[in-house]
């Protein structure tokens, strides 16, 4: 188990960097699919979509080398909420939009919030069970929940 | 506590590597600047919300704009988003949505280059080609037109675009008198 938590943990970390590398080239594109949401105020969406980009390349990293598991783990478990909730909001109010998931033009459909909730389910594993055992925690046994704290070293 | 003071720098970091990511992206987002709900598809998500709308500029039909652009007679400025843009457009138009263009200065520099420049949008009910049109207009370009029926009227109409015609147009992408 601690094996297939280390391997999940590293692979989320993988994808939030692919997904921030998609984005980087060209990040004004990035902000008009935030726009398109329609959640944040226009005024706010550059430093929403900056903050998502930068917030997706520090998540990959942090939870690729293990660092601060429990917390990174909140933070993912979050932000995967937040865009779980606004693709599904955008597709109950009927806006069609590109998911802005790994840039390009890739079109937001019920099977996009699907992933999402798949990624969501991983990271909120990763919460509740903690980050595995793989090299990061250099030979530290993997605590169960209630301990935590202890295991963020 | 301890694990939500974690998170919060984990936050903090983030966007603080945001900031510098964009910093070095090639197509930055202007921080303060604001990014509206562009076109993406038909219906009235369209229209820019709080913003009043721009007034109606003059129209050109769709079979004109192809000779025109067949002719190199005419420049074309995409006030799609970038991904729209980027999915396909005109060939050799100039991606200039409504927020401005990277190189504004160079952007109208080359449509300056032609006698009509033609503004097209994503959804003929939008107002985003208006915007671009009445910009251009009080940049001193001398004609300016919204391609009628949009991006959806160019493509059934066969105009040029990822599939490839007016060659002419590459190989002389701002000449005024090109065959």
């Amino acid at each position: 188990m601690t094996r297939a938590l280390a391997i999940m943990r590293v692979a989320l970390g993988a994808l939030f960097l692919y997904a921030a590398a998609t984005k980087l080239p060209d990040m004004g594109a990035f902000a008009e699919s935030v726009a398109n949401y329609r959640l944040v105020p226009s005024a706010l969406v550059p430093a929403t979509a900056v903050a998502t980009i930068g917030l997706e390349l520090a998540l990959g990293l942090f939870l690729v080398t293990g660092r601060l598991p429990r917390a990174t783990a909140l933070v993912a478990t979050t932000l995967l909420g937040v865009f779980t909730v606004g693709l599904a909001q955008a597709l109950v109010r009927g806006i069609d939009l590109r998911c802005g998931c790994f840039g390009g033009a890739e079109r937001a459909t019920w099977l996009t919030v699907l992933r999402d909730v798949a990624l969501l389910a991983a990271a909120a594993l990763l919460l509740a069970r903690g980050p595995g055992r793989l090299f990061p925690l250099r030979g530290r046994a993997p605590a169960p929940p209630e301990t935590a704290p202890a295991a963020d070293g | 506590m301890r694990l939500l003071v974690e998170a919060a720098i984990i936050v903090v970091a983030g966007a603080l590597v945001g900031v510098a990511a964009n910093a070095a992206s090639p197509r930055p987002v202007q921080l303060a600047s604001t990014v509206h709900a562009a076109a993406e598809s038909g219906g009235a998500m369209c229209a820019i919300s709080g913003a009043p709308a721009a007034a109606p500029a003059p129209r050109i039909g769709v079979e004109a704009a192809k000779a025109l652009c067949d002719a190199c007679r005419a420049g074309f400025a995409d006030a799609r988003g970038a991904s729209d843009f980027a999915a396909g457009h005109v060939t050799n138009a100039i991606h200039l949505p409504p927020a401005g263009h990277p190189d504004e200065r160079a952007a109208i520099a080359a449509l300056r280059a032609y006698p009509l420049v033609v503004v097209y949008d994503g959804d003929y009910r939008c107002a985003l080609a208006d915007e671009v049109a009445h910009r251009l207009l009080r940049e001193g370009l001398p004609d300016v037109r919204v391609l009628e029926g949009a991006w959806p009227a160019w493509v059934a109409a066969g105009g040029a675009g990822e599939s490839g015609f007016c060659p002419a147009c590459l190989a002389h992408p701002h000449a005024e008198g090109a065959p």
